[in-house]
Order: C-alpha cells, then sequence, then structure tokens
C-alpha cells in the first residue's frame, strides 16, 4: 500500500540522540505517508519511545531533521505547540488528567489551545466519547475508571483535537489483558477512518490488521522494515527472527 | 518551617511526605497521643482564660481588655504577609525547576540568602537599614519583610509540590499543544495545590507566632499591647500569661482547622 505519490506526514532524516553517552537514536531516517500506518517493535530500549518522542519534540535530539506536516520542528521560527495541535499522542500510563472530570478532559484543550467554545468542544468531547464507548462515563474521574477506560478516554482527548496525525506508544502494555481488546479495538476504527499512525506495539494481531509497514529497532537504528506479513514469514536479520519468536 | 521531602518509593505514584518541623503540631486521628494533647491544651487555655476572668478579674480582666485590639493586627499582618509570601513562593518555586539557569540562580540565591538570615535581622534591615533610603512606615515594612522571608520557604513548598506531579501529565498537557504556562496553570498547579495545601497552613501558622517579632517596629500587634499595658500597669507575669494563652488558643484552633481541612481533601482523592 506504500504510494510514494503522497504527501509526506513525517520525514525523519538521519536523527541522532544522546542521553549522555548512551545513544538512543543511531542515524534514524523515516518517512510516514499521509494515511499511513506504521508499527514500530523491537526490544526494550531500543529507542522506540525516544523516536516517538523526537516526532512531538517531546524529546529534543542532537542532530538531523525532523518534518512533520511541513514543518522543520526544530526551526526556531516554527511554534511548536502550533505542531503539536496537529499530533496526537498516546502514552503507556495514559496520563489522563485526575482532577478533572471525563468531559472536561476532553474540552481543556479545544478550549485553551483550539480557542473552541464550551457548548461546541462539549459536543465535540462526547461525540467522541460515545465513539469509544464510555459516554456514560463522562462525568466521572478519570480515577474511578478502569485502565481501558482510561485509555480510551486518553485517545478521546488526543482525538478531540481533531489531529493530523496520532502516536500511539505502547497504549496497551500497561492494561490488564481482558482490557487489551477494547483499547485496540478504537485503534482499529481510527485505522479503518484513515488516521495516519505510528504505533510502538508489540501486539503483532493489531499490527497484521492494520498496518502498511512494520519498522523494526535494534539499538537505536531502524534494522529492518517491510509488510506485517515479511515479519512472520521470512524476517531477514536474525536479531529480527530472534525477536519475533520471543513476541509470538 | 515545613520541610518536604520526596521518598522515591514508587515512580508513578510519587508520594510526598511533609515533615512538620515548626508551628503547632497538626492533630490527626490516627495520632491518639497527640490528639488527646490538643484538647487538653486547647480546652485547657480556654478554662484557665475564664477562670482568670471570672475569679482574678483584676487585673486580668482588663487585660483581656486592652489585649484583644492587637490579635486584629496580628491577624492583618499574618494575612498580608501569607499572601505576599504566596506570590513570592510561587514565582521563586518555578524560579527553581527553572531551565533557564539566570532565573534559577536567581531563585535559588534568594532561597540560599534568606534562609541564612535570621527574620529579626531582616525585620531590622528593612526597617532600620533600608530605611534610610526609602522611609516606610512600621506596618508594611513587616509586611514586606515577613512576606520575604516566608516567600523563600513557601517558595520551597511551591518546588516540592509541583516536583510531585508525574511528569506525564506535563507531557500530556503538552503534547496537546499547550504552552508551558498553560500546562502549569490547567494541569500542573490545581494538583499540586493538595500536596502544598498543608504545609502552607503550617506556614500560615508559623507566620503568626513570628508575626510577634513586628512587635519590636512599633507595630501594635497582640505582643505590643500586652507590652504596653504591662509596662504601665507593672503586672508583667499576668500581661505575659494572658498573651501566651491567647497565642496558643489562636494557633492552637489554627492548626485543629488545617487538619479538618487536610482530611477533608485526603478523603476528596
Ligand atoms: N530520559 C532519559 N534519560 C536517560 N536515558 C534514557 C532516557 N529515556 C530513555 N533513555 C534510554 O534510552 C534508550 C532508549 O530508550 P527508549 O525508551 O526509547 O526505548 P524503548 O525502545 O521505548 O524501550 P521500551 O520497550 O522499554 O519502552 C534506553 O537505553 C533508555 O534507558
Ligand atoms: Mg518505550
Amino acid at each position: 500500500m506504500q504510494n510514494h505519490n503522497r504527501r509526506k506526514m513525517v520525514e525523519i532524516q538521519g536523527v541522532v540522540k544522546f542521553f549522555g553517552t548512551l545513544k538512543a537514536l543511531d542515524n534514524v531516517s523515516l518517512d510516514v505517508y499521509d494515511g499511513e500506518k506504521v508499527v514500530i517493535i523491537g526490544p526494550s530500549g531500543s529507542g522506540k519511545s525516544t523516536l516517538l518522542r523526537s516526532i512531538n519534540k517531546l524529546e529534543e535530539v542532537n542532530a538531523g531533521s525532523i518534518v512533520v506536516d511541513g514543518f522543520e520542528i526544530h526551526d526556531p521560527k516554527v511554534n511548536i505547540n502550533k505542531v503539536r495541535e496537529e499530533v496526537g499522542m498516546v502514552f503507556q500510563q495514559f496520563n489522563v488528567f485526575p482532577h478533572k472530570t471525563v468531559l472536561q478532559n476532553l474540552t481543556l484543550a479545544q478550549v485553551v489551545v483550539r480557542k473552541r467554545s464550551k457548548e461546541e468542544s462539549e459536543k465535540i468531547a462526547q461525540g467522541l466519547l460515545k465513539k469509544v464507548g464510555i459516554l456514560e462515563k463522562a462525568h466521572e474521574y478519570p480515577t474511578k475508571l478502569s485502565g481501558g477506560q482510561q485509555q480510551r478516554v486518553a485517545i478521546a482527548r488526543a482525538l478531540a483535537m481533531q489531529p493530523k496525525l496520532m502516536l500511539f506508544d505502547e497504549p496497551t502494555s500497561a492494561l490488564d489483558p481482558e482490557m487489551i481488546g477494547e483499547v485496540l479495538d478504537v485503534m482499529v476504527n481510527l485505522a479503518k477512518e484513515g488516521m495516519t499512525m505510528i504505533v510502538v506495539t508489540h501486539e503483532m494481531g493489531f499490527a497484521r490488521e492494520v498496518a502498511d509497514r512494520v519498522i523494526f529497532m535494534d539499538e537505536g537504528r531502524i534494522l529492518e522494515e517491510g509488510s506485517p506479513e515479511h515479519f512472520f514469514k521470512n524476517p531477514t536479520h536474525e536479531r529480527t527472527q530472534q525477536f519475533m519468536r520471543q513476541i509470538l | 518551617m515545613a520541610e518536604i521531602t520526596k521518598t522515591p518509593k514508587d515512580k508513578e505514584k510519587k508520594k510526598v511526605s511533609i515533615e512538620v518541623g515548626d508551628g503547632a503540631a497538626i492533630p490527626s486521628k490516627e495520632d491518639r497521643g497527640l490528639f488527646t494533647a490538643w484538647r487538653v491544651a486547647f480546652f485547657g487555655a480556654i478554662g484557665i482564660v475564664i477562670y482568670l476572668a471570672v475569679f482574678k478579674p483584676d487585673p486580668y480582666l482588663d487585660i483581656m481588655k486592652f489585649v484583644p485590639d492587637g490579635i486584629l493586627v496580628t491577624f492583618e499582618v499574618t494575612v498580608l504577609s501569607i499572601l505576599l509570601a504566596l506570590v513570592i513562593g510561587l514565582f521563586t518555586g518555578l524560579g527553581r525547576i527553572s531551565k533557564n539557569p539566570i532565573i534559577n540562580g536567581i531563585a535559588s540565591l534568594y532561597v540560599e540568602v534568606i534562609r541564612g538570615i535570621p527574620l529579626l535581622v531582616q525585620l531590622f534591615y528593612i526597617y532600620f537599614a533600608l530605611g534610610r533610603i526609602i522611609q516606610m512606615p512600621p506596618l508594611p515594612s513587616a509586611i514586606m519583610a515577613m512576606g520575604i522571608c516566608y516567600g523563600a520557604y513557601m517558595g520551597e513548598i511551591f518546588r516540592a509540590g509541583i516536583q510531585s506531579i508525574p511528569k506525564g501529565q506535563a507531557e500530556a498537557a503538552r503534547s496537546l499543544g499547550m504552552s508551558s504556562g498553560q500546562s502549569m496553570y490547567h494541569v500542573i498547579l490545581p494538583q499540586a495545590f493538595k500536596t502544598i495545601l498543608p504545609p502552607v497552613g503550617n506556614e500560615f501558622v508559623a507566620l503568626l507566632k513570628d508575626s510577634s517579632l513586628v512587635s519590636i517596629l512599633a507595630v501594635a500587634d497582640l505582643l505590643r499591647r500586652g507590652r504596653e499595658f504591662a509596662a504601665e500597669s507593672f503586672t508583667y507575669f499576668e500581661t505575659y500569661t494572658v498573651v501566651a494563652l491567647v497565642y496558643l488558643i489562636i494557633t492552637l484552633f489554627l492548626s485543629k482547622l488545617i487538619s479538618i481541612m487536610e482530611e477533608k481533601i485526603g478523603a476528596e482523592s
């Protein structure tokens, strides 16, 4: 499904990131096209989160360039907050706002950042809560919800900004097994609607269902990339084969 | 003053424990001994005041008529100073966590310097030393000195409170496009408030007690009123007994109020 005539949503080139002396990203380049779904896999510490977090500048890289939606995010003239408005992020630990109700979690940034009216943002919020199946919890505080419900709130909160790109960093790995499905369902539906998605996950079933491309990272580098089928059937590198045996 | 120490027990739920080193001990239900100690002290003090007023009206009733004017001044100094300290404390706390080395440096320097100079010396400095340059009346001088002094401690409370909120909260806010100021205002500070409130309450009680120092600058607070009465009537023992009892009743009452507030907040979350 790779179509190189499509617009590039993300262009990462020669990115290097150090934590002290540790090279977390080692000359990484990756293009993600409009509407494309990319799944990133790889062993712990291979730099998956760091790569994802550099796309919305939660991590600042030491070298290379990252262009998101046409903006080079390290250009001092580019307002990173404007770029982030268009890039939703979902975290492993949900990071819902515990002092706000579910509805307020979804309206806060709409009002403060997007400058929408309270009524309009609540309407959008309710629509999204219905979509992720927790409309009846709109007025609860998120701490009262299960992990799966909290993560769906977090996804809806990001979607309320109507982003062009969604980043997911292991969205199901902090969940009890019985709740993984409800979160993945939401993500599959989102993919079907055409959202551009970059997803760090080891849920290979999800990758097989939605991924246009799977990227395998190892020691800060992209070691191998291809279709989900390629990774299931005949991964090239020994490291990849090893890793696939572990997670399948 | 209150000191906040972080125990990095659990990564996600960083628990902040606050050790109270000053101010009347805050009674809690778990601490049975202290709880009854509070009762004995509070109701004992009130009982003694009533006893003295009824059975020894001369001179106690006269003292009790003269001194309370000072209570209002004491509260005025305390409330205005704490408000000033809160404003200074917020900016100091933000400065202390700032990545800008200049802002951070200034905030840290302020905290170090202020904490190293006794409050009484600061009072003298602002009223008498700076008074040579800009003359200020005693009350504003006193409030300024107390506010600046407690602002440094308040800054540390704000810093610890802000840092007690998991990093993911700010990251989530920023990833939604909020500026660092918006994230601080809408996401971090409202959550830090719960951690900050009890030690701020402690500072309030401590400041109320320290406010007795301003009597030196001829501010007619509780202690000053007592001094004036005693000097005229030579009833030093009786007057200072009343002054001490009044301070005790006020601080015990406030400590109780804080502990109730704390319990309410704890029950909410
Ligand atoms: N803030 C940080 N400070 C120092 N080192 C860090 C920091 N964040 C990540 N690292 C290190 O950078 C490397 C890459 O980390 P990263 O979190 O990107 O890995 P990952 O592939 O997401 O791993 P995991 O599957 O465990 O989430 C690791 O060695 C990690 O210890
Ligand atoms: Mg990770």
